[in-house]
């Protein structure tokens, strides 16, 4: 219904439906189903760019939405957008049905950080993130290609490049950290 | 990695964005963060980091148009819930590898809300699952035999086909507007065995 927080930049942040994230919050299903209709699409890409499988990632999708529908406080519009929250959640399940099953498991090591380009339909958000990615240090950018585009944990990431976890952990959020920086203009990192 | 209830949430935002924590780090981020707005906001953050960085993939429309709670909608009362659990319950115990009308069957189920009736009678173990809409009925016996499956509605009686045997079950899915009274199922012994639709 009330569209409210315009985009903090040009493109890259979404504009929030306020009605709905408040419905969604309040669990109701209208505002579920109509959460799927706006997100739906997207968090199934994200889920697909991961799991390779369409009925994998559609049923991540559902399996998302009905995990949160049977917890009490799963979302808060105070949080931030549903559309973050929602494709983090897809992304997150994707990653978890990668690493529990053997197929996903086999998948992680032969999955190539070129894939994440592959599905890349706007040239211009494809640029942008490019660039921001290519602003990380090469130590920094290592950890972002393995952890977050092949998905591989942080212990696989620590042994691949031999550097502690910690150091894993560092660098993986400094990264995200400076991505949000370059990404999301004004947004700056929160400390 | 070691987080106290009162700790604040710090670099591990990101690290619970891009999925890299174990359930008990993420049930301490949460718990921490359902108290503390400033730590919600800043998990916000990182989720829109991660939006930021998959808006490069193009959306895309699932494969089937679905409902995406199959069993909430206001109009259904709660009580609703159990037997539908109860329902698909059954039906993954009573297909243990997918069959071609189970995979229709569950779509169904997944699409639209329904409701299911157990036969009885004197014929074997059996069930029937149908849409609320009545827009489809699903028939599950117990064996492989095959049976005739008929719906009543008053005095009217019309033949919805016969089951088929799929593993260790027969089974028979079909699509159907007309609300019957209760569904019958009989073989060629003259065995007969009915479920009331409510």
């Amino acid at each position: 219904m009330v569209t409210a927080f315009a985009s903090r930049t040009a493109r890259s942040v979404s504009v929030r439906d306020v009605s709905l994230e408040d419905a969604f919050a309040r669990r109701e299903a209208d505002a579920y189903e109509g959460a799927y209709r706006s997100f739906g699409p997207r968090m199934y890409s994200t889920a697909l760019r991961l799991l390779r499988d369409a009925e994998a990632a559609r049923e991540c999708v559902h399996d998302v939405f009905l995990h949160l529908w049977r917890r009490q406080n799963a979302y808060a519009a105070q949080r931030g957008s549903l559309e973050a929250f929602l494709v983090t959640c897809a992304r997150n399940a994707a990653l978890t049905q990668l690493r529990t099953f053997s197929r996903g498991r086999a998948a992680i090591g032969k999955f190539p950080a070129e894939v994440a380009y592959e599905m890349e339909e706007d040239p211009i958000e494809r640029e942008r993130v490019a660039r921001a990615l290519r602003q990380l240090t090469s130590d920094q950018s290592d950890v972002v290609q393995r952890a977050y585009y092949r998905g591989m944990t942080l212990s696989e990431v620590a042994a691949d490049l031999t550097i502690p976890i910690g150091t894993v952990k560092g660098r993986l959020s400094t990264a995200l950290r400076a991505l949000r920086a370059s990404l999301i203009p004004g947004n700056a990192d929160a400390g | 990695m070691q987080m106290q209830a009162n700790e604040h949430i710090g670099e591990a935002a990101e690290l619970y964005a891009a999925g890299q924590l174990d359930a008990a780090e993420i049930a301490a981020i949460e718990a921490h963060a359902s108290a503390c707005e400033a730590c919600l906001r800043r998990l916000g953050e990182a989720e829109e980091t991660v939006l930021a960085l998959e808006r490069v993939n193009k959306p895309l429309a699932p494969p089937a148009a679905t409902n995406v709670l199959p069993f909430a909608r206001r109009q259904i009362s709660p009580w609703w819930l159990l037997p539908a659990m109860a329902a698909a319950l059954l039906v993954g115990m009573l297909w243990p590898r997918a069959q071609p009308q189970h995979n229709v069957a569950m779509l169904a189920m997944v699409n639209g809300h329904f409701s299911h009736a157990q036969f009885a009678g004197t014929g074997p173990k059996a069930k029937v699952l149908y849409a609320r809409d009545r827009s489809w009925y699903y028939v599950i016996v117990a064996g492989t035999g095959r049976y005739d499956v008929y719906g009543v509605a008053g005095d009217n009686r019309a033949s919805l086909g016969s089951t088929n045997a799929a593993g260790s079950t027969s089974e028979l899915f079909v699509k159907n507007k007309e609300r019957f009274d209760h569904l019958e199922l009989r073989d060629g012994s003259g065995a007969m065995e009915t479920a009331t639709i409510r």
